[in-house]
């Protein structure tokens, strides 16, 4: 257990993703330890958010705050590995196209780093949520925190994903030899890594770039599913003035649903 | 201690650099306490300090050290997981010695301006400007305050640049905490009206919301 929290901070150093250790475009990084403590990770940042109510509820809601305590630590970790099975095949299978030599292993690895990164820093954000969640009876505040706190988390955690996909591009490159970057302006549109094209370009350096580019399209592509995600997994704050459930009924959306959450913030 | 103390105020380099980080970090600490002590003493002092009202000026007492000591615990942890992420891990006891430091720092300018609390108190006795008049000595320390942050990071952001974000994020999420924080803990002052009490009953509520709502009260909304 030991070891694999030892991993995670690796990771966080950035001693896991120095060049050196990249090279050959191979990720050495355990995925199934470094699993083991998302999901940890997780089920704590899952208890803090579904604390909510926990000081504040009347005698007969004791039990509807403890169930939304446990379906909050179950759904959290659930969260990250339903957003990472529902994009996984289509980065892959992008990355693919567009000729980068990471193999599927290697992508997942990547990507469970990723999650780490996300989930190191949402846990360690965990206590200012509780003490957040037990002074404040504004629900609508709630879902705007942790929504605040998971953006916070997902920008830090997509840009280790990207600066990580730098830098084996710059490997890459090394290992084919000094050959000049690709042209930044290309004809190509941006989200459009299509087969023949791919197939086409072997070159290293302009297809290892386009594997970056399609990491890029991908972090918006996994922040709008994760969104999406929390919204279909909802309640994970649970509302005071609702009794509890596993789920709810299907409507609206994430976006729609945080604005209307600001507006009900200020009694508007 | 009085040593201890202006070292601090002059950010000699014992006080981030040099020595035993524990034992600097106690005296720090012991610094942080002490003076906020004595300051939260001289804010519980409005509604008198003798029978009943005793209890208001320990209360107030404890409570300027719990604020500071309480928002530091819960804003450390990411703090700590955010400058790793930068890479600025070989540098993190130097980091908490400097945060403690400057916590100890504001108290000890919050503790300097505690004469001229007593003074307000003794010439006015009115509640609300008594809030004021605390809210504006907070708000001169929290100032001179971060004039020492910004000194003793200096030698940090001149090893790594990357530590004045980290600086600007540290206070941010302080605040962020702090203010919420500050609103739990009420009563600081303790209201001559009002039983004594170590927290209201009503305290429960957000510092955040409630300041929007007053905001949007005041244009009419």
């Amino acid at each position: 257990m030991v070891k694999w929290f030892r991993q995670l901070d690796s990771i966080l150093r950035g001693d896991a993703t120095r060049l050196p250790s990249l090279s050959e475009g191979r990720i050495e990084i355990p995925a199934g330890g470094l699993s083991t403590v998302i999901v940890l990770l997780a089920v704590f940042y899952g208890l803090c958010m579904g604390s909510f109510n926990l000081l504040q509820g009347l005698e007969d809601r004791a039990h509807d705050t403890c169930m939304q305590i446990v379906a909050s630590a179950v759904k959290l970790p659930l969260l990250f590995f339903l957003t990472l099975a529902v994009t996984l095949p289509s980065l892959y299978v992008f990355n693919a196209l567009v000729g980068s030599r990471l193999s599927i292993l290697s992508v997942l690895r990547l990507l469970v780093a990723a999650i780490g990164v996300i989930l190191a820093v949402l846990a360690s954000l965990g206590p200012i949520v509780v003490f957040f969640a037990l002074s404040t009876p504004n629900y609508p505040f709630m879902i705007l925190l942790n929504v605040a706190m998971c953006t916070v988390s997902g920008v830090l955690g997509l840009a280790f994903l990207l600066r990580t996909m730098h830098r084996l591009v710059l490997v890459q490159e090394a290992l084919d030899g000094p050959e000049p970057a690709a042209p930044p302006a290309e004809a190509a549109p941006p989200q459009a890594p299509s087969g023949p094209s791919g197939a086409l370009d072997q070159v290293g350096a302009f297809t290892s770039r386009k594997a970056l580019r399609v990491f890029r399209i991908w972090t918006l592509v996994f922040a709008l599913v994760g969104a999406q995600m929390s919204w279909v997994l909802r309640p994970f704050v649970g509302n005071p003035n609702m009794p509890f459930t596993w789920f709810r009924a299907r409507e609206s959306n994430f976006f729609l649903a945080v604005l209307r959450s600001l507006g009900q913030m200020f009694g508007l | 201690m009085l040593v201890w103390a202006d070292d601090t105020l002059r950010a000699r380099p014992w006080v981030v650099a040099q020595g035993v980080t524990k034992q600097r970090l106690a005296q720090l600490l012991m610094l942080l306490i002490v003076f906020g002590l004595l300051y939260g003493a001289v804010m519980g002092s409005f509604g008198g300090v003798f029978g009943g009202r005793f209890l208001q000026v320990v209360y107030s007492a404890a409570k300027v050290p719990l604020l500071l000591i309480a928002t530091f615990a819960l804003s450390l942890p990411s703090f700590f997981v955010v400058n790793t992420l930068f890479g600025l891990r070989d540098d993190w006891s130097r980091v908490v010695r400097a945060l403690v430091a400057t916590q100890a720092g504001l108290t000890i300018i919050l503790a300097s301006l505690a004469p001229f609390t007593v003074l307000w108190y003794a010439s006015c006795n009115n509640y609300r400007a008594a809030i004021l008049f605390n809210t504006a000595m907070f708000g001169i320390a929290s100032i001179a305050a971060q004039h020492l942050l910004n000194r003793f990071y200096a030698p940090l952001i001149a090893r790594n640049r990357r530590h004045r974000i980290m600086r600007q994020g540290w206070l941010v999420i302080y605040a962020f905490v702090g203010i919420q924080m500050g609103w739990v803990l009420r009563p600081f002052i303790g209201s001559p009206n009002s039983p004594t009490q170590f927290f209201r009953d009503e305290a429960w509520g957000n510092a955040y919301v409630k300041l929007v709502q007053i905001v949007v009260g005041l244009f009419g909304g």
